[in-house]
């Protein structure tokens, strides 16, 4: 059976940290199988679904990786994913919507918007936020990629989403992704 | 006559531009008749016939497939071009030889297609909204495109948008 391992890294941004980090993995004899990486600002992100060679566990990697990348001054985090959840594909009929969230900067926006999507059994997969805007005026901007689960129809939670924004100031739209399956 | 599989990629000839057909090649009507019939039997609504293994430039759209559109009913066109295009957008696109993954592309909303009916006549359409989707997708199938050779973004396009 295969054993999988969320590997997770992060350090300031220059080039090479990916070539470093893949290049480990691969002499470790590491597969890197999904993976989503970005920039936060000056720093480099990155998680990496990676399988296992036979006979490696993900603490085993998680001592064995940081010789190979030494010369970044990356935090790298190992942990096992149960084979179960590494092989699982997303249902692609799920309905997809996004959901844009902007207002002046304040605490707590995305925490009232994320109970709100999940209350209405809607499950965040993708999200994005930024402060743009300038030094004394800052703008939040969030993006959110909800799929709603167990058949739930869309409008309780723009409802919910509608009375969020007086409370919090901000403007918002929810919408379906259509996406064009040819 | 027969419902074909789709091919998936890596399937090379899906990465082969396909060969320009004479409207008076007897050898097309049976691929024309299996795209059709491979269509019909498809959640999709269009077809290359390089999703059945021919390489060759015939295209089968037919957008009233899906609930809400109506378009122009089933077209099938021979060595199909996009001569015009406006008003580019980016949509989320999949294709049935790349399953379970989408992504984002730049696409224009409104295009011409010239090309020739399978009698020989030649056809000028002008296509708009997901049946300009449609057309602009099988035509790239036939020159040996994916979607994935036009991603245009990795998630949502707000943060870049400057690149359109």
């Amino acid at each position: 059976m295969n054993h999988f391992a969320i590997v997770t890294a992060f350090g300031q941004d220059r080039p090479g940290i990916v070539a470093a980090l893949a290049e480990g993995l691969f002499q470790l004899g590491c597969n890197i199988e999904d993976t989503s990486s970005v920039q936060l600002r000056g720093e480099f992100t990155m998680m990496l679904l990676v399988r296992l060679p036979k006979g490696m566990a993900a603490d085993q990697l998680a001592d064995r990786l940081p010789p190979h990348i030494s010369s970044l001054d990356l935090t790298v985090l190992c942990r096992e994913v149960p084979a179960q959840a590494a092989t699982r594909t997303a249902a692609s009929d799920t309905p997809t919507y996004m959901l844009s969230v902007y207002g002046a900067d304040h605490p707590g926006i995305v925490a009232k918007v994320a109970r709100a999507v999940s209350d209405h059994h809607g499950n965040i997969t993708v999200m994005n936020t930024r402060v743009i805007g300038s030094a004394v005026k800052p703008v939040y901007v969030m993006v959110l990629e909800i799929k709603l689960m167990d058949g739930a129809s869309p409008e309780p939670l723009k409802q919910a989403l509608d009375r969020l924004k007086p409370d919090l100031g901000v403007d918002l739209t929810f919408r379906k992704i259509e996406s064009a399956n040819l | 006559m027969a419902v074909r599989p789709i091919l998936l990629y890596p399937d090379p000839i899906l990465k082969t531009p396909a060969a320009p057909v004479g409207p008076g090649d007897s050898a097309i009507t049976p691929i024309i008749q299996d795209m059709l019939d491979t269509l019909r039997a498809s959640p999709g609504v269009a077809l290359a016939a390089t999703q059945i293994g021919c390489s060759v430039q015939i295209i089968a759209v037919d957008v009233s497939r899906k609930k809400g559109e109506t378009g122009h009913g089933l077209v099938v066109l021979l060595n199909p071009r996009i001569r015009h295009q406006e008003q580019a957008r980016i949509i989320r696109e999949g294709c049935l030889s790349v399953p379970d993954y989408t992504g984002n592309v730049l696409r224009y909303e409104r295009v011409v297609v010239e090309g020739l009916s399978p009698d020989g006549t030649p056809l000028t359409l002008t296509v708009s909204g997901f049946e300009a989707l449609a057309f602009q997708h099988e035509v790239d199938h036939l020159d040996g495109l994916l979607f994935l050779d036009r991603i245009q973004s990795l998630d949502t396009d707000l943060f870049r948008r400057k690149s359109i």
